[in-house]
């Protein structure tokens, strides 16, 4: 991209790098943390990505970000209980993370403000690029998180649900995870709250050799809220990474997902579903990087879009030179369900591999009238006959994961959505 | 495959580069001082007789395109280019304003006959100076059948000659250079010259409004079908110039045309530039069908030398029920930046854009389409196939869009990629934009190899492994291939077969 000069900061630029000046000297960090702050809000300073970046062309950040509340050290949010009974819990209130961590055999906690406080985090902090504006946004400010290693071995019984919750402000967390050599886990990304907050959250997942990993992200920010998110992975020889990402509210959203297969015969599969109400703006962006020979991956996509919602999925996988008989599939569709609502998608191949099988498919389209057609002869009314058709059409991604606690607790939050948003 | 099989056996002949049309013709030539300014302009429009009306558009246009920069965001890599380095007018010194083929410089002929180009059909052409209405009749009949096709040769900056001239002024058909389209129908050209492409479009667009030295003009009139297919030829011959050609196509109400645009250039070790700007504009009811069959120099096989291809190419729906079909064969240059595209705007209007893109050596090809949809029950089919091989780079980046007032529009988007070897990379950059909730978007895009399975299946039957390869390829291309007229659906299939020569092993 070309470097423009930014013709002047606009109110949230200004706010970021006041509100960086005032929290300094309570953000925790050695030297090498600290010098790794000045650089990211070097880079806010040189101004936040408008849509002349190509990965942020359709989430024109300066333009939509107009308003970034102060810190409000005032604000208690609330626990909830987890979408799973009787899983782990940790929780950040408002950006701090509890005294202390519940007892699991196999799975060690720490507070990230430790980590930070004896720099030993330091080198993950690191933005991958220049357009990593929720990267930088993340370096600068965060405060606190979870660093969690699974041993290798362990095999969890109980989901980890790891909530990060606010109640207005700003909140900044990270959620380092190590999983060990053949560790199998659940984990539930619980990012929710009230009031008209901006939260930035990076979730950094290392699989080792054989690992199995099905991680959840379910985001139910209020419609007030601005929500910047990045989940990055590392899948090692062998290990299988299910993501699931559920994008249920806030007024900005973005969540980036980024993966790298390290290892042969790594596996990764990507289930998302957004569905948009309101007039908000959601954007899911992932980069999937094939780097070694035999790996695979499926990502399927359903997005439900109605009233003034404006949805974005960018999606593009990258077949390194070296990584022959990558297999990748990536589909996403959409149903467009009211005229000011808008879906913008863009998938992408970068390939430099030859002996490829990689496919990408998209659609946008509204109800079919066949189906529709099929159950109204059936004497069900248009507007329940609409209901199940959109929810079946969401609710066939829940169901491919084939773990009945988690399937029975996703739909219930989706049922939940349609009954408020129906 | 004999045909595949001529082309490999005539190319092995030729040279090592397998570039037939590398050579050079010694041909005197007007040229204007490197560089570009505002005198420059001034010059350009003076040798070209153009009005001032004319003149002040250009000046316009370079006055903006001063204020622009260079786009950095197609997947392509090159060496800044310095625009002070280049010729920007380079004519052939023959008669002014040559009105028929024995005014041509013969050099010239020659070249066009090197390259195969049926310029020099003098028998047709003298049955067509009979202006005898029942010869016309006769003539009209056989068109078809004789596939006869009007020519357009631009050579370096300026159009040579045009043929068939007078028998498509009988039909009403206007086709010759925009040069002459200027001063002959200027009401014409300024009416629709910069409505599909405004001058502060892009970079190359901006940059070619300013300099442009010719190209060709098309009107066909209300309820015309045009009796032939209509062709330019554009050949780059001098060094250090950079071809600017414009063209303009307009179809009436009614109206259909079908234009074929081919090119070349010498072999030569410094990359020249080559921007053009194609604008079509079809009224109620009208059609356009635009095939371009591209072969300008790739560069030799250390990706030494080469054209810079950067192209607008736009047509515009501007009428109900109108139609807008490119098809392009793109295998030289060793820079592609083109994305033909189609603004829907009329109601039930449609769009089509079929593409074979065939890169080896180092070329880099970032071509694609976009297709906006803003009238009603508007629809647009995009099918587009990437070859990639050797160390080249090949992308398809394309834009679907449906405004908020496009009801029912319709899109089906189809984009393969083959990828032969390991050192070259296939890209597929679609974005789609959906704001009208009847609109129904369709994409589906594949990238692979051609399969062990497929390849073994032909060769047991006998067929080497090139020609085996070729036969897939062709396969793979196929419907493309057959939306260009017969002619060139030849030509192009013998272009793919050269193109891919030596990628194999």
């Amino acid at each position: 991209m070309n470097m423009h000069t930014q013709p002047q900061r606009t109110p949230a630029e200004t706010a970021l790098i006041d509100a960086f000046g005032d929290r300094l000297s309570l953000l925790p960090g050695d030297g090498a943390v600290m010098l790794k702050r000045d650089d990211a809000i070097e880079a806010i300073k040189h101004g936040l990505p408008t849509r002349r970046i190509e990965s942020w062309h359709y989430t024109d950040l300066r333009r939509l970000l107009n308003a970034v509340p102060d810190f409000d050290p005032a604000a208690a949010a609330k626990a909830i209980a987890p979408i799973v009974d009787g899983s782990t819990v940790l929780a950040l209130l408002n950006g701090v993370s509890s005294a202390k961590a519940p007892d699991v055999e196999g799975v060690s906690v720490q507070r990230l403000s430790e980590k930070l406080t004896d720099g030993s985090i330091a080198p993950g902090l690191d933005p991958y690029g220049s357009d990593d504006a929720i990267g930088a946004l993340n370096t600068a400010f965060v405060a606190d998180g979870f660093f969690v290693d699974i041993a290798d071995g362990a095999e969890l019984e109980r989901p980890v649900e790891l909530q990060n919750l606010q109640a207005g402000g700003q909140t900044h967390v990270r959620l380092p995870v190590r999983v060990g050599a053949g560790a199998k886990a659940v984990i539930v990304e619980r990012q929710a709250g009230e009031g008209a907050a901006l939260t930035s959250s990076v979730s950094q997942l290392v699989l080792g050799e054989g690992a199995e990993v099905t991680w959840l992200i379910v985001q139910e920010q209020p419609e007030t809220a601005t929500h910047l998110a990045q989940f990055k992975a590392h899948i090692g020889k062998n290990a299988k990474l299910t993501l699931f990402v559920m994008n249920a509210g806030g007024r900005l959203v973005r969540q980036e997902i980024m993966i790298k297969t390290t290892g042969e015969g790594a596996d990764f599969k990507l289930r998302g579903i957004n569905l948009l109400a309101g007039d908000t703006h959601t954007d899911v962006t992932m980069v999937l990087d094939h780097a070694v020979p035999h790996t695979t991956s499926t990502e399927v996509i359903r997005n439900v879009v109605t009233g003034k919602a404006r949805g974005v999925f960018q999606g593009r996988i990258n077949v390194h030179q070296y990584a022959q008989k990558t297999n990748a599939k990536m589909a996403c569709n959409t149903l467009l369900l009211s005229d000011d609502g808008e879906f913008s998608t863009k998938p992408e191949l970068e390939i430099f591999a030859d002996d490829v099988i990689c496919g990408h498919g998209a659609t946008v389209t509204e109800i079919d009238h066949d189906h529709l057609f099929y159950l109204m002869a059936r004497g069900v009314d248009e507007k329940s006959a609409r209901g199940l058709l959109v929810k079946a059409f969401v609710a066939e991604v829940i169901e491919e994961l084939d773990d009945e606690a988690i399937v029975e607790a996703l739909e219930a939050r989706l049922d939940e959505w349609f009954v408020t948003h129906g | 495959m004999p045909a595949v099989q001529d082309t490999i056996d005539r190319v092995r002949k030729i040279d090592v580069d397998q570039y037939k049309y590398g050579f050079q013709t010694e041909i005197a030539v007007d040229k204007a001082p490197k560089g570009l300014s505002e005198d420059i302009i001034r010059f350009i429009s003076a040798k070209k007789d153009e009005p001032s009306w004319m003149l002040e558009w250009r000046l316009e246009a370079y006055r903006r395109w001063l204020t622009l920069e260079e786009p950095t965001w197609a997947r392509v890599d090159y060496p800044k280019i310095d625009f002070q380095d280049i010729y920007y007018y380079a004519a052939p010194k023959s008669t002014p304003g040559p009105t028929s083929l024995s005014d041509v410089d013969p050099e010239i002929l020659k070249v066009y006959e090197k390259l195969g180009i049926p310029l020099k059909e003098q028998e047709i052409l003298a049955g067509v100076q009979k202006t005898d209405a029942s010869d016309l009749e006769e003539v009209s009949d056989n068109v078809y059948k004789s596939g006869r096709v009007a020519v357009d040769a631009v050579f370096d900056s300026v159009s040579v000659v045009t043929t068939f001239k007078k028998e498509l002024a009988q039909a009403g058909v206007i086709f010759c250079s925009i040069s002459e389209a200027i001063r002959e129908h200027p009401e014409l050209v300024q009416k629709y010259l910069g409505s599909v492409v405004p001058t502060s479009d892009n970079f190359y667009a901006t940059l070619n409004s300013a300099v442009f030295t010719d190209g060709s003009f098309v009107f066909v009139p209300k309820g015309v079908r045009c009796p032939m297919e209509l062709s330019t030829y554009f050949r780059m011959n001098e060094k250090n110039t950079g071809q600017f050609e414009r063209t303009l196509i307009i179809a009436e109400e009614g109206a259909y045309v079908s234009y074929l645009e081919g090119c070349t250039a010498p072999q030569r070790d410094e990359n020249q530039l080559h921007a053009a700007v194609v604008e079509l504009v079809a009224l109620d009811d009208a059609e356009i069908k635009y095939s371009t069959v591209q072969n300008w120099y790739p560069g030799d096989a250390e990706g030494k030398g080469g054209i810079y291809n950067f192209v607008t190419k736009r047509g515009d729906c501007r009428g109900d029920r109108s139609k807008i079909s490119w098809t392009q064969v793109e295998t030289g240059s060793a820079i592609t930046w083109k994305y033909p595209s189609c603004i829907l705007r009329g109601d039930d209007s449609s769009g089509e854009f079929y593409s074979i893109a065939v890169s080896n050596g180092y070329q880099q090809v970032d071509s694609g389409t976009k297709m906006i949809h803003l009238g009603k029950n508007t629809s647009s089919r995009i099918i587009s196939k990437g070859i990639a091989a050797g160390f080249s780079q090949n992308t398809y980046r394309g834009q679907v869009s449906a405004h908020r007032k496009a009801t029912n529009a319709r899109n089906f988007t189809n984009c393969d990629s083959l990828l032969i070897g390991d050192q070259c990379g296939a890209h597929t950059v679609p974005y789609m934009e959906a704001k009208n909730s009847t609109a129904q978007f369709e994409h589906e895009a594949t990238t692979s190899k051609i399969s062990e399975d497929q390849k073994f299946y032909v060769m047991q039957r006998g067929i080497p492994e090139e020609e085996a390869i070729a036969l897939i390829v062709n396969g793979f291309v196929k419907d493309v291939i057959q939306q260009l007229p017969m002619e060139f659906a030849v030509e192009a299939q013998k272009l793919i077969g050269i193109s891919l020569e030596g990628s194999v092993g």
